[in-house]
């Protein structure tokens, strides 16, 4: 282990982000409002570039820095920009209809929450950047975002849930794999906007043909 | 090496950009037409003239083939040329029902572009990204009938296949982690860097990244129970891009399985992969196969059909030896030329039909008997019937079964390919070579085969024949060189 010089404070701050990100999670299972869950992922993205930002200087590694400004610039403002445009096409104080309610949603995500952290310890994933008891967060985020996309039938809110699940890999990737090289980190990022640009063009030719923005409705298809 | 490989992706590229300038006009068609025949004119150089089955790297590191890479090469390059040569023919006026004609050449060559490109890329994340973005450009040319059910099955395709990729791209993120005791924190994630250094990964960092991969991946290979996706975008999308889907995007995704499978056969043993490998593989055969058994959709039942072949290609890399490796091989080749074909074949009858229930469709033979020939020549090889390759290929793996032995697989594979034979020949024997028509079972357009489309048909059954009678030696050779490339030479 190489000691750095803020080694106590980069962990603390870590760990913070971390929880933080956590919370984020959960309140994504919470909002039931379409602009409420891009807030949240909003808030999301901006600490997942915090901890970018944390790791590119402890490590003192300048592709992370701007990584982390990319991150930024990407998820915190024009993704969210670019849904909030998609929102005023359909209507934005619509409730998402909910497969499974608000409570017993957050009470499974605590669950998982606790699933993510337990497989965490059994692997025995060498964090480098993420103190040992927070190492389940990213698996957390994919765990969550995963049955937040299952179990919320509004195709923006699926967007979303596929987003924030792509945080969680985010923030494994760079607490497991710092060093993975500039260009991978910035395909992914770059891949996440162009995957919204297509599922925003997708979204709204559902919302304009099938005068619908549930995908409860969306069941023609079977077997 | 390196300027065949550079050929081969770049006049799919260069496609895309004339179609793109080019919109509406027929020099669209003609151009990806040139430039699908050149790319596998170009592959063939690649993977024959210059001895892929050896091991070949190009252009720094870049691009890099051997023979697992070769064989995925030659099978969604013949793919794309011949969904290109048969595209040409579908778009014609009156013929196929594709509403964004200014998208779909673009759209077709991108899908083609990145299709080539993942058996060619040498890199982890570049594999990751080409296949990302088959994803996105496919997504969009499944809507290009443009209607309501076409866009929910893109929509169900693109959600599902995209947290598909991101449970694989842990995998991969997970297997960079695996590699840093290694390598270092910061190295360049290629093949040979990781083969290089297989046996000093970290096991159990390597097998969890391999389970993650396996069902990230698996999920655009259609694998059950990550399949839900696909039977509906194979039904709704243009039969051309189905075809595509079908033979040459389901193989690119279980190229990068297969890819990744080989790095953790050299770090945890070849016994992890396989296990995992007959799983999903018997899984899908045995659900795709019974599935083929219930569908009045045609179109769907040469999805399932799909899938319960992915399962078999699956099933035979897990029995493992050279005999069923090889025969997955083959299965993987000959499955291209025969799903092309049954598509091309579904195509006619969509166009002439307009309808998609089988019971609806009914004396072909009759109306048309070049569409009905076609269509029941191609029922008959895509159920395993000789004297076709899927038949070949499918007798070695059972033949690779007996060897090792793996009795209880060998025979799953036997009983279900009896049973999907059964769920597809009835399905397309009724609807060739039955006369009892009602009223509305009557084509509804009659014209004489389109050339072009004509053309696509016969050489994908061409190869169908060829391969179920002969393999010529250089093919031999590299269907060896893969299967020892994943660890099955003994």
């Amino acid at each position: 282990v190489n000691p750095a010089p803020h080694y106590d404070f980069v962990h603390a701050a870590a760990a913070l982000i971390a929880i933080a990100t956590l919370l984020t999670e959960l309140a994504l299972l919470g909002a039931k409002l379409v602009h409420e869950q891009v807030r949240v992922y909003a808030v999301q993205s901006l600490l997942a570039a915090a901890f970018v930002m944390l790791v590119g200087v402890q490590r003192g590694q300048a592709d992370l820095i701007v990584l982390a400004a990319l991150t930024v610039a990407i998820k915190v403002v024009l993704i969210p920009l670019g849904i909030n445009r998609q929102l005023t096409f359909q209507a934005a104080e619509h409730e998402v209809p909910l497969v499974i309610k608000v409570p017993m949603s957050l009470l499974i995500g605590v669950v998982l929450a606790g699933i993510a952290y337990w497989s965490a310890t059994a692997i025995g994933a060498i964090g480098v950047a993420l103190p040992e008891p927070v190492l389940g967060m990213p698996i957390a985020l994919v765990l969550i975002g995963f049955f937040f996309m299952i179990s919320r039938q509004n195709v923006i809110s699926q967007i979303l849930g596929l987003l924030s699940l792509e945080n969680g890999i985010f923030f494994a990737t760079v607490s497991l794999a710092p060093g993975m090289p500039f260009v991978v980190g910035f395909l992914i990022l770059f891949d996440a906007a162009a995957a919204v640009v297509f599922y925003g063009v997708l979204a709204r030719l559902i919302v304009a043909r099938m005068r619908q923005t549930s995908v409860l409705d969306m069941s023609t298809l079977r077997g | 090496m390196g300027a065949a490989a550079v050929v081969i992706v770049a006049l799919p590229l260069l496609a895309a950009l004339i179609s793109w300038v080019a919109g509406d006009r027929p020099v669209a068609g003609w151009a990806s037409l040139a430039a699908g025949i050149g790319s596998l004119a170009a592959s063939l150089v690649a993977v024959f003239a210059q001895n892929a089955a050896a091991g070949v790297r190009a252009l720094g590191g870049v691009v890099y083939l051997d023979g697992l890479g070769g064989v995925f090469l030659l099978a969604v390059a013949f793919v794309y040329a011949v969904v290109a040569v048969y595209s040409v023919g579908y778009l014609r006026p009156g013929i196929g029902h594709v509403r964004l004609r200014h998208l779909y050449w673009p759209l077709l060559n991108l899908f083609g572009f990145a299709l080539v490109a993942t058996p060619l890329v040498d890199n982890l994340a570049a594999l990751w990204v080409v296949i990302e973005l088959t994803t996105i450009v496919s997504a969009v040319l499944v809507t290009a009938e443009g209607n309501d059910a076409s866009l929910e099955a893109a929509w169900k395709y693109i959600v599902i296949g995209s947290a598909g990729l991101a449970v694989g791209l842990l995998g991969i993120v997970l297997l960079y982690a695996a590699g840093a005791p290694a390598l270092g924190g910061s190295y360049d994630p290629t093949y040979t860097n990781l083969a290089g250094a297989a046996s000093s990964l970290t096991p159990t960092l390597t097998r969890v990244a391999f389970a993650l991969i396996v069902v990230g991946f698996g999920t655009k290979v259609g694998l059950v129970p990550m399949h839900a996706w696909l039977p509906d975008a194979h039904s709704e999308s243009p039969s051309p891009v189905s075809a595509m889907l079908s033979g040459g995007l389901l193989a690119a995704a279980l190229y990068a399985v297969l890819r990744l499978g080989a790095i953790t056969v050299g770090a945890v043993g070849p016994t992890y992969v396989r296990t995992l490998l007959l799983a999903f593989g018997a899984l899908s055969l045995v659900l795709a196969g019974l599935f083929t058994l219930r569908q009045s959709n045609y179109k769907r039942l040469l999805a399932y059909s799909s899938i319960e072949h992915m399962g078999i290609v699956s099933l035979g890399i897990g029995i493992g030896g050279p005999i069923a490796a090889y025969g997955a091989f083959l299965h993987v080749l000959v499955h291209a030329a025969g799903k092309t074909l049954a598509f091309f074949g579904a195509g006619e009858l969509l166009s002439r039909y307009e309808t998609r229930s089988a019971d609806h469709v009914r004396g072909v033979m009759q109306a048309t008997p070049f569409t009905g020939v076609m269509v029941l020549v191609a029922a008959i090889a895509v159920a395993g019937m000789p004297p076709f390759g899927i038949f070949r290929s499918e007798l070695t793996i059972v033949t690779g079964g007996f060897t090792r032995p793996q009795y209880v697989f060998a025979a799953l594979l036997i009983v279900m390919a009896n049973i999907a034979f059964v769920g597809i020949y009835r399905t397309f024997h009724r609807m060739v070579l039955s006369t009892d028509r009602r009223d509305d079972d009557t084509a509804r357009v009659t014209r004489s085969p389109q050339p072009l489309m004509a053309a696509a048909m016969l050489t994908s059954l061409a190869v169908l024949v060829v391969l179920g009678l002969w393999i010529p030696a250089p093919l031999n050779e590299l269907l060896h060189s893969a299967a020892g490339v994943i660890g099955a030479r003994t």
